[in-house]
């Protein structure tokens, strides 16, 4: 479903990602992980057609991704951010933010449509005509994440749809995208720093570092720590602090260093 | 005397159009030289009880206790200008995001050398001299050079670190860290976190650790106390947080992804009771 063939990325003339090449089958999830800086979130805006200086060969769905995001791009794929006080316009009422790509798409039934989509991700109709300023974060994901289903695309692109909410709406958040994905066959491509979220959404996952993917793995290898490259698995040694694991059984064994927990 | 800050009944509430709206709600706690931690979600009034304690909360905010004593003193009844001579000297406090917390126009150890400025009269060698011994503390490898660079000039975990210097170079009893990891990236957090423990054990000061990651809060401290809706539900022994009986405290544990996930669907928190999401 998408497919990136020694993609390249450049800001100005400076590059930020180089060699980039993996591939997601159709109704597969994805992860891009990496610390900021390197690259995960400009590869995601490159599929999404908001990189436009960029090398190599972006695929989604058999075809060539346009330099900018056009009707039928829209359509096949959409994009949730992660700040969901950032991503909606805080004049519009929900009912407007989720309206709008209905009327430039030229869609009927609007009143209908927009009321299965509240009802899909868990949002009372109360919610309808509120301001995002009168929802919790957690509310608001979902609106951003109602609106970029209004079309109906086949990819979801998440940029850390989870990282800015508390950890029980988290929880929510990550059931609803589990649950929109199994009923719909939905593709998703998502990056994040949060592993154990990979685990939780993904099958597979690729680790960015320095604008290369340096490694790609089934999200199994999170349960084992079961990586190739060393700089992998310090990052899954950096997240050990899952509660419940090692460390919170024996928090003696805590005090070594990142690169030695693992392996 | 082995407290160094007993708080008893303390009470924060803020104004509304529904009328007085208590944040905190009568909140004990007792804190020796140890390492505390405490928990919640947003609005569980984690970060006013941390600003309480410096008496930062401003009118309207309205802040009562029982009791709140540091050191001897008792915080509620001190004036003004001594509870700024009690700030940073005895008690410091790292925020979330150095990127906000540091003056952008200063150099690094301008910056640094002004946190000592104000509680001690330094000569110019020594003050030059501290500051250098602050930053390799830190474990910042060129002290000279990133002493004359600017915050924009550094990354967010040194950032983190120039303020953790910066914070500790008076030599405080207690540190407050709100949140002090949640702007940086993971393989930095630990780090940080790290280094805020030595620190603070070689030093023998109190620390709270105020954060929403109970896993990284059950690493790094002693004790911990889980807030909701402006009240503590649980406390408990980091080392025993696995037995935690506390609905809350077990739907928050429930709730987050591991590592080893084998999990179809998370366990949501009841929020009937609560209003929201």
């Amino acid at each position: 479903m998408i497919e990136l063939r020694n993609v390249a990325i450049a800001y100005d003339g400076h590059r930020v990602v180089e060699g980039a090449s993996f591939a997601v089958p159709e109704g597969g999830s994805f992860a891009l992980v990496g610390e900021s800086g390197s690259g995960k979130s400009t590869v995601l805006k490159a599929i999404a057609g908001l990189a436009p200086e960029r090398e190599g060969t972006i695929l989604v769905d058999g075809a060539p991704v346009p330099p900018r995001p056009t009707l039928e791009s829209a359509r096949l794929m959409q994009m949730v951010f992660q700040d969901p006080y950032a991503s909606l316009h805080p004049r519009r009422t929900v009912d407007a933010a989720l309206s709008e790509p209905l009327a430039i798409h030229g869609l009927k039934d609007r009143d209908a449509r927009v009321e299965r989509a509240l009802r899909d991700v868990g949002l009372d109709r109360r919610f309808r005509f509120r301001y995002p300023h009168q929802l919790s974060g957690g509310q608001r994901q979902r609106v951003a994440i109602a609106r970029a289903l209004m079309l109906e695309p086949r990819v979801m692109l998440l940029d850390e749809p989870t990282s800015a909410l508390d950890v029980s709406v988290q929880a929510e958040i990550l059931n609803l995208l589990k649950r929109l994905r199994a009923e719909r066959g939905l593709t998703y491509l998502m990056v994040t720093h949060n592993l154990p979220v990979v685990g939780f959404l993904c099958e597979r996952m690729a680790v960015m570092q320095g604008g290369r993917i340096v490694e790609e793995a089934p999200t199994a290898a999170l349960r084992t720590g079961d990586f190739a490259t060393e700089y992998a698995r310090h990052l899954h040694g950096a997240t050990g602090a899952d509660l419940m694991g090692p460390d919170l059984l024996e928090p003696e064994s805590v005090d070594t260093a990142p690169m030695e927990t693992e392996k | 005397m082995s407290e160094l800050l007993t708080i008893r009944d303390l009470r924060v509430s803020f104004p509304t159009h529904q009328g007085r709206v208590e944040v905190v709600k009568g909140l004990d706690l007792s804190l020796g030289r140890e390492r505390l931690g405490i928990v919640g979600e947003s609005g569980s009034g984690k970060s006013m009880t941390g600003r309480a304690i410096l008496r930062l909360i401003r009118p309207p905010g309205r802040v009562t206790a029982a009791e709140m004593t540091f050191d001897g003193q008792d915080l509620m009844a001190l004036p003004e200008r001594r509870m700024r001579a009690l700030r940073g000297a005895r008690i410091s406090m790292i925020l979330q995001d150095p990127k906000f917390s540091l003056n952008p126009v200063m150099t690094i150890g301008r910056q640094i050398a002004e946190a000592l400025d104000a509680h001690e009269r330094p000569s110019r060698g020594e003050r030059r001299t501290r500051v250098r011994q602050m930053l390799e503390r830190v474990r910042i490898a060129d002290p000279d050079r990133v002493a004359r660079m600017y915050p924009h000039e550094v990354s967010g975990g040194m950032g983190q670190r120039v303020m953790i210097a910066m914070m500790l170079i008076p030599r405080p009893a207690l540190l407050i860290a709100d949140e002090p990891t949640s702007a940086l990236d993971v393989s930095v957090q630990a780090e940080v976190l790290e280094l805020i423990d030595e620190l603070v054990r070689d030093e023998g000061m109190g620390l709270i650790l105020i954060s929403h990651d109970l896993a990284l809060v059950s690493r790094f401290c002693d004790r911990i106390m889980v807030m909701a809706g402006g009240e503590v539900v649980e406390s408990c022994a980091a080392a025993d947080l696995r037995h935690a009986s506390h609905p809350y405290t077990r739907g928050l544990i429930e709730a987050v992804p591991r590592m080893d996930e084998t999990r179809d669907w998370l366990p949501v928190l009841d929020r009937a009771a609560r209003a929201g999401t």
